[in-house]
């Protein structure tokens, strides 16, 4: 029957990637040095306040956030819509660790990443198994959720309940200071946009586009669908784990709300869906907008979710790609015309 | 709205209609037309673009060029629903009847939005008799053959100017089948406008008047179904004769 | 243990009001309308400002109701139009894209304007007696307006002629418009009138608790839960998914406790989905 197949019709919907082209290896990661020396600078200019830094601090964070999302959904369609939660999952797992278990700090975040990309990798391969479509895997994950923070709330003996967890881990560590703070989180957003350029280049991200465009031809083609969606889970939600688990060093305090989906899940994914999902710079382009725009709505604070939700309809009524390869299409679009009117 | 003249103008006129997919046109510029109380057969093998004609005639595709002129009106590209009030009926090779629902409401939304008439059902059940038989069975439980006549029977139930039929041999047995075709030349003979496309030729022919030979999207052969019937390439290709 | 069960049917009953509507509109058009919390709680929020400027409950109420159907209205022609133009998985991403975004969009907008809004009803009369069981008049009420509800949707769907439309439609689109019905016009109609008794059922849930400005995301998800339950598409599905969870919930809530409750209500539309995704009455195709 012919008409849009599911995978093409989700890229018409939501991604504005474009095809990548040879580039030289120089050239591809070019965009992720140039982030990072330009962020690098932010601590010089701001470094003394502590309000910005800590703004800062959050924008990297979301950012990253951003990053693991865009593995997950950016790349093989899955909608997870749990992301607070591994984040949780990491961030409770690295404090009850390192605080209950007595292990170094610099052990159990890696450990708690990995149990958030297992529980992820695991919704991915259910997914796969039982053929959830869109709809049921975003139910499915928006019930684990919701499920676990009401876990979170209820086991206070063991989390804190509604008050949270104090995290005596690292308490006397560098990254509860905040310029060093900065440059942990920066570092790991740079990682993060190295992982996904390399991800991007690599057989997988080959898969991944394959799978996106028309999942029934990428499996006629070959192509197992199950592994690279369950390695997108995997790696992404490996990813939001780690997050959680910093975060939650870095602030020595964590509670249900810091991972809750209104707070993470939602402006994830307006920032992503602003910066353009499935490209390498939308969690940057994305995040830095947000940081900016919630600045300015400062004083209206309470209004921040009503515009994240108008935002929301806005971009996916008419910016499909984020605004961001909107943006670089219009300069493509410009240039070709004054090319060609040219001098 | 411009009169119609049956006398001087088709009731189905088909001019330069091109219809694709994503962009690639199956069907080609294809002019054809039905005229009042006449029955039209399109033939051609799978693939020749029949069924894709017809679900641009009735609004379930959209023709990328060209026109189609509904009793003197343009009707070009208009959305289905409002084709069935005005008078044309579809009947696709799927079927698409109301699998929860009994024979008798199938039936009676064949006929929306105007209340079903006990006349017509009357009719209908004469022309259908297994149908009043089964009339409260869900049409979901029925074979492939009764689901065929309750396809058709709900079209009728709207009293169409126009009856277009896709294939409605599909998945019958050959008795079946002529069973099909005995019916529409029973509609043909009350006066039923009809265009129907068919890969069974011959049993298409012995009901049409007339007939279009569609292959790979265009039009190859038209004339009255006598003169196809005898024709050299149609009984080669159609009909394994020579 | 009985007064349990008897929560557990007028809360039940509630769901059940609140989840047919979201559940048919799957049925019409395969969307997720997440708004629907946020619609129900606009109608809560339009009928206590109504009372406080004097008018008297019943007409307050209407009001509510009346007002959180044509935001329904206006969300059906607006975010809704480009939803309906694609097919499809995608049909399904942008419906719950755009319905997240207006349920933030509603929610933010009451929350900032009427940070401490919400509808609470106390209805007069001493308790009743059922069954030995002591009933508040508001429960009763409840009950009873939700059962009326349930009435009346029914006698729509089985014997008018609109509502033999509706059931053509989620049962066969295609063939519908072969009889020329008006899938669009019919959508409308659902999502309105879905929006409706979600104001409604927040109206009957303030005559038991306080129905709060920020309570509709909640909603939207116990609805979401029935409706999976029940199976997506299908209205007696979700109306006795609605009752036996309401039961469920009314039982582990007092037995168990409200974190335990919420998540065996989760866990049943997940347990739902992985093993049996048409739900309980829905069709498995």
């Amino acid at each position: 029957m012919p008409g849009a197949g599911i995978g093409s019709g989700m890229s018409r919907v939501v991604v504005g990637d474009r095809s990548l082209g040879h580039r030289s290896v120089l050239s591809a990661y070019l965009p992720v040095a140039a982030v990072a020396v330009l962020l690098g600078f932010v601590p010089v200019v701001i470094g003394d306040s502590r309000t910005y830094m800590g703004l800062a601090i959050t924008a990297l964070t979301f950012g990253a956030y951003a990053c693991g999302f865009n593995v997950i959904f950016g790349s093989t369609g899955q909608l997870f819509l749990c992301l607070g939660a591994l984040a949780g999952v990491g961030g409770y797992g690295s404090a009850l660790l390192a605080d209950r278990a007595d292990l170094p700090f610099l052990v159990t975040i890696p450990m708690a990443a990995a149990i958030a990309a297992v529980v992820g990798g695991v919704f991915s391969w259910i997914s796969v198994r039982r053929s959830l479509g869109v709809i049921f895997t975003g139910i499915v994950t928006l019930t684990f959720s919701l499920g676990f923070g009401n876990l979170l709330l209820g086991q206070r003996d063991l989390t804190g309940g509604e008050t949270g967890l104090l995290i005596a881990a690292s308490q006397d560590t560098f990254l509860r200071d905040l310029v060093p703070a900065y440059y942990v989180f920066l570092g790991m957003l740079i990682g993060y946009l190295l992982l996904f350029r390399w991800l991007q280049r690599s057989h997988f991200g080959w898969a991944f586009r394959a799978l996106r465009d028309d999942e029934m031809t990428a499996e006629l083609a070959g192509i197992d669908v199950a592994r690279f969606r369950v390695w997108a889970g995997l790696i992404g939600s490996a990813m939001l784990g780690l997050v959680g688990a910093i975060h939650a060093h870095h602030n020595g305090f964590i509670n249900p709300t810091t991972f809750e989906f209104g707070r993470v899940d939602v402006r994830t994914l307006v920032i992503l869906a602003f910066g353009g999902i499935g490209t390498l710079m939308g969690p940057v382009i994305g995040t830095v907008s947000f940081a900016v725009v919630d600045e300015l709505i400062r004083d209206l604070r309470q209004l921040r979710i009503a515009v994240e939700g108008g935002i929301l309809i806005v971009l996916f009524l008419g910016f499909r790609g984020g605004v961001g390869p909107a943006v670089v299409s219009l300069y493509h679009r410009f240039r070709a015309r004054t090319g060609r009117t040219g001098s | 709205m411009p009169t119609w003249d049956p006398g001087h103008q088709a009731m189905l006129e088909v001019t330069d209609l091109s219809v694709g997919y994503r962009g690639a046109d199956v069907v080609h510029r294809v002019s054809f037309e039905v005229r009042a109380g006449e029955t039209v057969a399109l033939i051609g093998s799978n693939g020749a673009g029949k069924t894709t004609t017809l679900r641009a005639l009735c609004g379930l595709l959209m023709p990328s060029s060209g026109r189609v002129r509904f009793a003197g009106q343009d009707v070009t590209g208009t959305a289905t629903h409002r084709l069935s009030r005005r008078g044309m009926a579809y009947v696709p090779a799927e079927r698409h009847l109301f699998p929860g629902m009994t024979v008798e409401e199938n039936l009676v939304l064949g006929a929306y939005p105007d209340r079903a008439d006990p006349a017509r059902q009357e009719s209908v059940f004469e022309l259908f008799p297994t149908l009043r038989a089964r009339r409260a069975q869900l049409a979901g439980t029925m074979s492939g053959g009764e689901q065929q006549m309750l396809a058709v029977a709900r079209a009728l139930m709207s009293a169409p100017r126009l009856l277009m039929l896709d294939e409605p041999t599909t998945g019958l047995a050959p008795v079946l089948a002529e069973a099909a075709y005995d019916a529409l030349d029973r509609l043909s003979a009350e006066g039923m406008t009809i265009l129907v496309s068919e890969q069974q030729v011959p049993l298409a022919l012995r009901v049409a008047d007339r007939g279009y030979v569609l292959e790979e999207g265009h039009i190859r052969l038209e004339g009255d179904a006598t003169s196809l019937e005898h024709n050299p390439d149609v009984r080669r290709a159609y009909l394994g004769i020579g | 243990m009985l007064a349990v069960f008897f929560d557990g049917i007028v809360g039940g009953l509630q769901l059940g009001v609140l989840a047919v509507g979201l559940s048919l509109l799957y049925g019409l058009g395969g969307v997720l309308n997440l708004a629907h919390g946020a619609l129900a709680v606009s109608a809560a929020i339009v009928a206590s400002l109504a009372m406080d400027a004097g008018w008297p409950a019943v007409p307050a109420a209407v009001v509510g109701v009346l007002v959180a159907a044509a935001i329904g209205l206006g969300l059906d022609q607006t975010i809704m139009r480009p939803v309906y133009r694609l097919r499809g998985e995608s049909r399904v991403l942008l419906s719950l894209l755009l319905t997240l975004g207006a349920a933030f969009a509603i929610d933010g907008l009451l929350g900032w304007r009427y940070p401490f809004g919400g509808l609470s009803l106390r209805i007069g009369g001493g308790p009743v007696t059922i069954l030995g069981v002591r009933m508040r008049s508001g429960s009763l009420l409840a009950s009873a307006i939700a059962i009326t509800a349930i009435g009346a949707l029914t006698w729509l769907l089985r014997r008018t002629r609109t509502g033999r439309a509706v059931r053509s439609v989620i049962q066969d689109e295609v063939g519908a418009q072969l009889v020329g019905i008006n899938p669009g016009r019919v959508r409308t109609l659902i999502f309105t009138l879905s929006a409706a008794l979600a104001g409604l059922v927040a109206i009957t849930q303030s005559m038991t608790a306080p129905v709060s400005v920020s309570s509709g995301f909640s909603l939207t998800i116990l609805a979401l839960i029935v409706t999976v339950v029940g199976g997506l598409g299908s209205a007696p599905g979700a109306l006795l998914a609605g009752l036996l969870l309401g039961i469920v919930n009314a039982l582990s809530s007092f037995y168990i406790g409200t974190y335990i409750t919420a998540i065996i209500l989760l866990a049943a539309a997940a347990l739902t989905i992985l093993v049996r995704p048409a739900g309980l009455l829905g069709r498995a195709d």
